[in-house]
């Protein structure tokens, strides 16, 4: 070799035997594959380690989350001073999993970075749970905290992770911890829900007066707050989608004829505020349900009140005007029978009819403005690529598209033809009716149905209307939907769960109706 | 003095063979947890060894000093070389000194006044003293608490069975087994049928097929109420029901679960760790002398694939009595101790006993292998925690319980998530609504 390539002993002793065993000279081009596969590998190892720093990170990821935040979390801030790393959570901790999420993420940031434009991300969107899961990874978060139950683990603490370890196919760390990364001042646990009453507003003395059958602002009495009530005139309206609407679910045909009497619609969906009243004027009337209620006084049709939520109900997005949330259909339900006490007129939940009634507001068509599914919704890979117009659709709509993951206060849109605000987004919303899937079955007779109610019994309610989480095609004024009473709850560890709050479930919400007596009075 | 030199002293050659065998069957175990049915590769652990290996001297407080806390001083003392009983705590005075003198007469072991404690707090000043290992033998409604507070302190743990009277308190031992595991200490409870020879050579066999997949199983501990105190005037509420203990649903959990549980874990252990998925249970009372327990308890377990395990106990005085196991398989059943037969009957297996000078059989000792398996664990630095699956068989008793107590069907579930706690709110002597106790009658939830 004349001293060309003064290779280690070790390997030159390799060669040697290779040589031996293959009894051929070794020829200067395998000598140069193998320097330049020693080359490639450690540009790959430089070049890894530069592009996990978290200055590389940050020198994109710039939005104002990112740094700060990490920054005050417990994961920079940590007792023992020691920082935990970018890389650490928003990848794999090792191995193939590191490497194929590493250049998958490597080619989607460098595609971001050239061609997208950074300000129109919705980083607020993407720390939400669902978005955060893809960029969080759970082998990651256990590569530092094997132990689920270190020494100073609270009761509490342990009773979630005994919970965790039996449902871990369907959670996630984050789950629970969410903010652990990323500092939110607004998730710090909320202890003052529906304590905090608005000072130096006007208390109500009484209810409103309402003379007649027209729109009205009502009144909750001993409290500031109010809300809007639209008088919505009976008539008759076909009910269902026709088979050929885009994205029709099967148990939203047939289509048939109802008839509907007139009624009173919440002109939005209850808001905070409203909610809030309720919890502060009846937590203290007693924690127990309806049922023990009556056992222990036969004949007390009492009001019962919630127990405090586990979490901040509002997931920190703000209260006020925005719609309550995350409240089972059972307080909702508790909600209208309080409401009607203090304010001496029949509220309840709409039914599942009253609801799409309202919601057409007079049209027949997919929604009550103009556009189809088709033109509106993400699931189309054309609309994805190039991007839909849905100008038409965001004025009137909170949902996926324009939400930013969140609830947003009802003003951000304009009414249906009815005057009443996010029939079809913001929060998706309870109805009196129990589901069935064929519930529409025995009502194809030809003649209108009046005032049809749902199933007699069941096990889950309707729910209707699309919400800030929605795409498009669930925007349609005929589709329908259910509770889901047991993945609303998965993370509640109490047991029973709680009757009053829903642990996992950010996007239904509800809105009173006020129902006529026949003879126009209120009941 | 004369040196031997002609081979190695006896304690040479259990030093040495101990932590050979101890070391190699432990390096290997199998850390078994699975549904029913699942087959295990080997269950070599615990190792059986006839005394545990030499080592620094390992120092134990007792809490809970009356018959069976002082008998597992005393299985703890003999278990190998270097063991010493240090501190002793009991709720009540007497109990430590009744416990003493029996150390002092029959051990020649001396516990200091300053290393005696009593009181509801005893414990927590035992563990303030220089001790390795806590031997736990109170009602088992003190052991949650005090199994944390021996964890948090770094503690190995000899603890009775079982382990806990309701479910909060049992998944408070399944998180402190947890934290155990990570602190890296041993843990043994008086799940005993895990430390027999006979036993653990049936389930070798059984986990190697010779039974083929399990359908079904049955259980038993039949015979009388082991004992109960007159109260004595001058006796407050509380302080009766603590030395009655045995009799009384919050302090011992029932019978199911303070006994039947050794059955239970059993049939849990040849399930594979298992635990059922639902119980409907009957159960009532009729005969007992005092406390607010029941006489008798019939369930009805359901496991994984429809495996279904009748589980029976009673605590009745002049019936017929039965202490046992059985488990049915496709390819022959068991009475999970030392006997294996096929369908038809015929005997295939029997275990082995040695005999005695006078041909009886000579049963395993397992009171003391605990200490032996413990301490071996301890010294060979192969930490061994029984305390999760003995807290999962806890639950499986309490969970039978309660649905007999209600009449309603239990899930497991439901008891991993359940807010039962039993007891009253502040533990002091004095009077106390408990004592009053209705005994509960099914179908009225």
């Amino acid at each position: 070799m004349r001293g060309a390539l003064r290779w280690p002993g070790r390997i030159r002793k390799a060669i040697a035997a290779a040589v031996a065993a293959t009894g051929r000279p070794l020829r200067r081009p395998f000598v140069w594959g193998v320097g330049a596969g020693i080359a490639v590998v450690l540009i790959f190892r430089g070049g890894n380690t530069i592009t996990s720093t978290d200055s590389f990170c940050e020198s994109c990821h710039v939005h104002p989350q990112a740094t700060s935040s990490w920054i005050q979390s417990t994961h920079y801030a940590t007792k023992s001073g020691t920082v935990v790393h970018c890389v650490e959570c928003h990848l794999p901790p090792g191995g193939m999993a590191y490497a194929t999420e590493k250049t998958r993420l490597g080619i989607r940031d460098a595609f971001g970075a050239v061609f997208k434009d950074r300000e129109s991300f919705d980083w607020e969107e993407r720390s939400q749970l669902e978005r955060a899961r893809n960029y969080t990874f759970r082998e990651s978060c256990l590569e530092c905290h094997p132990n689920l139950f270190p020494i100073e683990l609270t009761d509490e603490g342990e009773e979630a992770h005994l919970h965790y370890e039996r449902r871990s196919d369907e959670l996630r760390c984050l789950n629970c911890h969410l903010q652990v990364g990323h500092y939110d001042p607004d998730a710090a646990k909320e202890i003052d829900f529906g304590l905090v009453e608005i000072a130096d507003a006007e208390i109500f003395a009484a209810p409103a007066r309402v003379e007649g059958f027209v729109d009205y602002t009502e009144f909750i009495p001993g409290t500031s707050v109010s809300f809007d009530v639209v008088a919505i005139p009976g008539g008759t309206f076909e009910m269902g989608s026709p088979g050929w609407e885009p994205y029709r679910g099967d148990d939203e045909g047939p289509v048939h004829t109802v008839t509907l009497s007139p009624f009173w619609m919440g002109r939005v969906e209850v808001t905070w505020d409203e909610f809030e009243a309720w919890y502060r004027a009846t937590k203290a009337e007693g924690r127990t349900d309806m049922r023990q209620a009556q056992m222990s006084a036969p004949g007390v049709d009492a009001v019962t009140g919630a127990t405090p939520p586990y979490v901040p109900p509002d997931q920190g997005w703000g209260k006020g005007d925005r719609p309550a949330i995350t409240m089972t259909h059972h307080a909702a339900q508790e909600y209208t029978r309080w409401l009607s006490t203090v304010t001496g007129k029949h509220y309840r939940l709409p039914t599942e009819a009253e609801w799409e009634y309202a919601a057409r507001a007079g049209t027949q068509s997919t929604y009550f403005f103009e556009g189809n599914p088709n033109q509106y919704t993400e699931r189309r890979f054309w609309n994805r690529l190039f991007g839909a117009d849905t100008e038409v659709l965001d004025s009137f709509v909170v949902h996926a598209g324009n939400s930013g993951s969140r609830t947003q206060p009802p003003s951000e849109v304009a009414p249906n033809p009815f005057g009443l605000v996010n029939m079809l987004g913001n929060v998706r919303e309870f109805c009196l009716d129990w589901y069935a899937p064929d519930a529409y079955q025995d009502r194809a007779g030809g003649t209108a149905i009046l005032d049809p109610r749902g199933p007699a019994t069941g096990s889950e309610h309707v729910v209707r209307g699309g919400s800030f989480r929605s795409d498009p095609a669930d925007l349609r004024a005929a589709a329908r939907d259910r509770t889901r009473s047991d993945a609303c709850r998965m993370t509640d560890p109490q047991a029973p769960k709680s009757i009053w709050w829903y642990s996992d479930c950010t996007d239904i919400g509800f809105r009173i109706v006020r129902e006529m007596t026949p003879e126009g009075e209120p009941r | 003095m004369i040196e031997k030199k002609d081979g190695p002293s006896r304690r040479e050659f259990i030093e040495t063979v101990g932590l050979i065998g101890a070391a190699g069957a432990m390096g290997a175990m199998v850390a078994g947890c699975g549904g029913v049915g699942e087959q295990y590769a080997d269950y070599p652990w615990p190792p059986l060894l006839d005394q545990a290996p030499d080592g620094p001297v390992l120092r134990a407080g007792l809490i809970g000093c009356g018959g069976r806390g002082t008998g597992a001083v005393r299985d703890f003392l003999s278990a190998g070389p270097n063991l010493e009983i240090v501190a002793l705590a009991d709720c009540f005075r007497d109990r430590v000194g009744s416990c003493r003198e029996t150390l002092r007469e029959e051990e020649g072991v001396e516990v200091p006044d300053e290393f005696c404690f009593d009181g509801f707090d005893a414990y927590e000043r035992l563990l303030e003293t220089e001790i390795d290992l806590v031997l736990m033998a109170t009602p088992p409604y003190f052991r949650p608490e005090h199994f944390e507070a021996c964890v948090d302190a770094r503690k190995h743990v000899f603890m009775e069975k079982p382990v806990a009277v309701d479910p909060v308190g049992a998944r408070s031992v399944m998180a402190s087994a947890r934290t155990a595991d990570g602190l890296g200490l041993s843990v043994v409870t008086g799940t005993q049928r895990r430390h027999q020879a006979n036993y653990l050579e049936t389930f070798r066999r059984v986990t190697r097929g010779a039974i083929g997949d399990v359908v079904s199983a049955n259980c038993y501990w039949n015979g009388q109420v082991p004992w109960w105190r007159e109260r004595q005037s001058g006796w407050s509420d509380m302080e009766y029901m603590v030395r009655d203990w045995v009799n009384w649903t919050w302090l011992s959990g029932d019978h199911i679960v303070e006994q039947h549980v050794h059955n239970l874990d059993a049939i849990s252990w040849f399930l594979g760790d298992a635990h059922p998925e639902k119980a409907v249970g009957v159960g009532g009372r009729w005969r007992r002398p005092s406390g607010d327990q029941y006489d008798f308890f019939s369930i009805d377990f359901s496991f994984e694939n429809d495996v279904h395990v009748h589980s029976m106990c009673r605590q009745i005085a002049g019936c017929t009595n039965n202490v046992s196991e059985f488990v049915r398989g496709s390819d022959g059943y068991t009475n999970c101790v030392d006997k294996i037969w096929q369908p038809d009957g015929t005997l295939s297996w029997e275990y082995p006993y040695e005999l005695d000078e006078e041909g009886e059989k000579i049963g395993p000792r397992p009171y003391r292998q605990e200490h032996v398996d413990l301490v071996t664990a301890v010294r060979t630095n192969s930490p061994v925690n029984e305390a999760y699956r003995t807290a999962v068989s806890t639950l499986i008793a309490i969970m039978g319980r309660i649905s007999c107590y209600t009449g309603q069907e239990v899930t497991w579930d439901e008891m991993m998530e359940s807010g039962l706690k039993l007891g009253p709110g502040r533990l002091a002597f004095g009077p106390s609504e408990l004592v009053r106790a209705v005994v509960p009658v099914p179908g009225t939830e």
